[in-house]
Formats: C-alpha cells, structure tokens, sequence
C-alpha cells in the first residue's frame, strides 16, 4: 500500500458557519493506494471527533495504527489496491491542520482560545477545497463512523454532484440532548482544569492534561458497551506491580486512568472544546425548515447507513430515522444493524456482517 | 425467484413508481423492476445474507423483521408494496394486510396454495402436507399461518380488501385451464393485486 503524508496549504480564505473567515487554511491529509487514470475510485474517509488524518497502516516514527486500519488496505473492505484513500485531520484538530494549535497568519501567534468555531459543513466545504486541489471530479464514496459518519451525510447534502456514495455508520442526523449534556460535562472538567487559563493556557506555557485526562476518561466509558466492559474487566483487581497510582483497584480503573492519561499527552484541549461543540450543532435540516426530508431532497449519492446494536451513545433508532426519511425522500439507500462487540467504537473495528456489508456497498454499481 | 411473479409484476407496476418490497430476499425482482420500469425501490429483509445481496445488487434495503415494522412505511409515497411469500409466515396476517394498504394503494400478494391437490393428497395420507413448492417438515416451516386460495379470497371479501387482479399458478409457475377453473385445487400459487 502507497501511503503519503503531506501537509497542504490553501492559500485561499475560508468561511465559516460562525461568520468567521479564516484568510488561509493547512490542511494535513495522508492517502493511501493510488487514484487511478479516470480518477474514479478515490475515497475519502472522515475521522470522529479525536481522530487525524492517520487512518491506516502503522506510523512508523510513533508505531501508531491508523484509526480505521482494519478497515483500510490492500484487500481489506476499502482496498487500496483499488481505492485511492483520502483521509484529512479536520479543521480545529490538534494533529497538523489549522487549529487551536497552529498559528494564525494574522497575528502570528499561536491561535489558543480564539481559534473559530468550527462545524461539520465547515469540515466539508475545506474536504470541498482539498478535493478541488487533488483534481478528482467526484469522491466514489465519503464514509465514516460517529461525527464522521456526520462529515460523509454532510457531503451528500452540501455538494450532491461530487460524491456517488455515502457511508453513514453508528451516526446521527442530530444528536440527542443527552449526548450534548455527556459531552458539556467533558467540556466543563477541562475548563475548571486550573491550568485552562481561559483556553490561553499555551501562553503560560502550561497545559489543562489533568482535565483532558477525566474528560476523555468520561468519553472512552460512553464509547464502549457494558457487555464489553463486563468481558474485557469484569471485576477483576489490577496487580499492584502494573498499577499506573496507588488509587487504581481495579482493571477497569487502570485502564481508563493509562488511557486518559495517553490522551491528554497528545491532544489539545481547545480542540476537545471545538470538535465536541460541532458535533452538537450538527444539524442539516436546520436549513431546511427543520424538515430532514425536505434536506434529503437534495441527496443524489446512494447511501450505506449503519448501526450497531451494542452501541448506546447513539442508538441505533438515529440510524434508523436517517433511512425512514431518506425513504421519504427517494434517496436511495439501505440501513443494517450490526451487532458489534464493542458499543459505539465498534464501527473502528473490522467483523465479518460489517466488512462484507461495506465492501459490497462500495463495490456495487451505479 | 419466480419467473412468471416477475412477468406479472412487471405487467401491473407503472413506470417510475416506488415501490417496496416486503421479504425483497435477494432484491432480484426490484432489481428488474428498475431495469424493465425505472421504478425506484426499496427492499425489508431480515436475513443478513439477502441483505448482502442486495446491497450487491445496487439495491436499497432496509434491516427490519416485517412483522414488527409495516406501519412504519406509511406516508412515505408508494405507489406499489410487495408482499411475495410472506403472508403466512407473519404472527398476524390480517393486520399485516391492513397495514399494506395503508403503505401503497395497490399491494400484490403471493400465496402458496394449501387447498392444492398435492397437499391434499399428504393430508390425506395422515401427513402434514409438503410438495416440491413447499418442501419444509412441519417443525422447521416458517408457515405458521397457511391457507387456502379460498379461505384468503374469503378474507379479502369480510375485510373489504378489493381485488383488483388475480392470476393462478400451477406448480411450474404457469397459468392453465385446469388452474383458471378450479383454482383452489389446481392451483399452487395464487398471485393477487389488492387495493382499497
């Protein structure tokens, strides 16, 4: 698998949902496999709210997996040795593109806490640019899980002549007020972190890492079901050789301690306020009269829609109201219910219904 | 799928309808209606491996048990729903008619004839009654409600479901004399287009 990681620089200004402009972009992609002579088998993938432009194969300096590698590679369900794979770290994430960051060409500062809101059409109309840089008349598909399940619905409302299919997996429409009011106490612990300084920690030097620390510790709970818990953990005590502090008793707790812990080394925490806030706003029939088939009207790509029963942050209900208007719309387009082992992560991992549903959408015809 | 339920549907759909189909299997038939009519259409399948079928197809499909979720697809336009071979393997049959007509003005429905004479005959011999049709042993059928020609024409007239069309099939798919004049007995198909 041909894999390139490069760092592009939109001379162009962009503007955003917030009435925000940005007078130039960075956007840092990696691809995968190569896009063939007709320029019609490329594929972008989007990532979820903490996921980067790395989506396959092993980072060799970190010896990091891609977020979605077991989906992605030669003769895996999206196979590089046919797809050329596209995959972008979004606008106002922490791993090379323009965010919190990165520096602002106007002040030459760091951005920190006035880096703009961002949103899912946001990240779609800069993909839109990206796009337009690589020369590709039209993406054969869009896919993605959760807030990038979001990004590929997105494509297909927001430009429906450049995108033939749309993989809307373990995503929504519009999210619940729950999962506003999981993703508000996130935000509330990093901002109560007494290294956030407002969100202008990096002036200080400093870093809010404990609050990121409990904020993704809450996450990664929301992300897994309570069988896979009870499986992987169950009660089990952690040996005090391998306990990361003294007040770790049990495995669950060790392994959400070392986890939230590796995050807040690597992610930023502006970026946590920013990706979680444009999930919460993500609502395409909002410019429609809140009238989700009138939306769909739009749609001319055919849609993948799926869902997983272990998943309960988002339910496989949102998926299923996707489809019923997506019907109503004439959109064409199917919805599965896969059982996956592992809640609403389980769309980052390969099983057999999943790959084979994917792969046949992808690979299907016109 | 049936050769002659394809020919028949194709006669009685009208270009660019949309339609969907309830147990769609595979999704061959839709995938012949939108190649012979254009027609946009919609598959309800339960079994994965169909599923993946029609996803290969090009075929919209929706994850669903029938049984659980008809109503669900009201109001949403169609011109035509299939129910082909399902009927008596629902929990409630009569109420799943009734929900189909309020899904698309015109439904067709496909029966396996239980008054056909190869059944019969089974019965007869003190057997629960199998043919080359409808092969199962009685602890592994999905049938659970089986029925007559008869008795579902009888249920049409109480429940004024209007019959628009009928054709009656003979085990290899075809329609004939004897079919057309005793079809509770000759016939082991019966195809029918309702309405309200």
């Amino acid at each position: 698998m041909k894999v390139r990681t490069e760092k592009l620089i939109f001379d162009e200004s962009i503007k955003l949902e917030s009435g925000s402009t940005l007078s130039s972009f960075e956007l840092m992609i990696e691809t995968y496999g190569e896009l063939n002579q007709s320029k019609d088998n490329a594929v972008l993938v989007c990532h979820a709210f903490s996921g980067n432009h790395h989506a396959a194969g092993i980072k060799t300096e970190e010896g990091k997996p891609g977020w979605w590698d077991q989906i992605i590679g030669d003769g895996e369900t999206i196979d590089t040795s046919k797809y050329f794979v596209v995959s972008v770290n979004n606008l106002g994430g922490c791993d090379g593109s323009s965010g919190p960051i990165s520096i602002s060409p106007e002040t030459d500062q760091v951005y920190g806490a006035s880096f703009p809101e961002v949103s899912v059409k946001d990240w779609v109309n800069a993909q839109k640019a990206l796009l337009e840089y690589l020369e590709i008349p039209a993406w054969e598909m869009v896919a993605g899980g959760s807030l990038g399940g979001m990004q590929a619905l997105q494509w297909s409302i927001s430009y429906p002549n450049l995108i033939k299919k749309a993989a809307i997996i373990a995503a929504s429409s519009k999210i619940s007020s729950q999962n506003i009011a999981l993703n508000e106490v996130a935000r509330e612990i990093i901002r109560k972190d007494e290294n956030f300084a407002g969100g202008d920690y990096h002036l200080q030097n400093i870093k809010p890492k404990k609050g990121l620390k409990a904020a993704r510790m809450l996450g990664h709970i929301t992300y897994l079901s309570e069988a896979n818990m009870r499986k992987r953990f169950g009660r089990k005590l952690q040996s005090p050789e391998t306990k990361i502090d003294d007040e770790v008793s049990y495995e669950v707790e060790n392994y959400l301690q070392y986890k939230g812990e590796q995050f807040a080394e690597t992610f930023d925490a502006n970026s946590y306020i920013l990706m979680t806030k444009a999930m919460d706003s993500f609502d395409p029939a909002k410019d429609f009269e809140q009238d989700l088939v009138k939306c769909f009207k739009q749609i001319k790509a055919k849609l993948f829609i799926a869902s997983f029963n272990s998943d309960w942050l988002f339910p496989k209900e949102y998926g299923k109201d996707i489809q019923l208007s997506a019907i109503k719309a004439g959109v064409r387009s199917s919805y599965v219910e896969l059982e996956g082992d592992y809640g609403h992560d389980s769309f980052l991992f390969h099983s057999d219904e999943y790959a084979v549903g994917l792969k046949n959408f992808l690979e299907s015809n016109e | 799928m049936n050769k002659s339920l394809e020919t028949i549907v194709t006669d009685w759909v009208a270009d660019n309808s949309k339609v969907i189909d309830f147990g769609c299997g595979d999704g061959s038939l839709l995938k012949s209606l939108a190649d012979s009519k254009s027609i946009i259409g919609y598959g309800v399948e339960n079994d994965p491996n169909e599923i993946h079928g029609c996803i290969k197809n090009g075929i919209s499909v929706v994850q669903q048990d029938i049984d659980q979720g008809l109503s669900e697809y009201k109001n949403m336009d169609f011109d035509m729903a299939i129910m082909a071979s399902s009927i008596q393997c629902l929990r409630k049959p009569k109420e799943a008619l009734q929900n189909i007509l309020e899904v698309a003005n015109q439904c067709v429905i496909t029966l396996p004839n239980f008054g056909n004479w190869e059944l019969r005959t089974g019965l007869l011999k003190g057997k629960m009654p199998s043919s080359t049709k409808l092969p199962a042993k009685w602890y592994e059928t999905k049938n659970v409600h089986m029925c007559t020609i008869a008795d579902f024409e009888e249920l049409c007239a109480t429940e004024n479901f209007n019959i628009l069309k009928k054709v009656y099939l003979n085990r290899r798919g075809n329609t004939s004399w004897l079919t057309d004049y005793l079809p509770n007995l000759f016939a082991a198909e019966a195809v029918y287009l309702l309405g309200k």
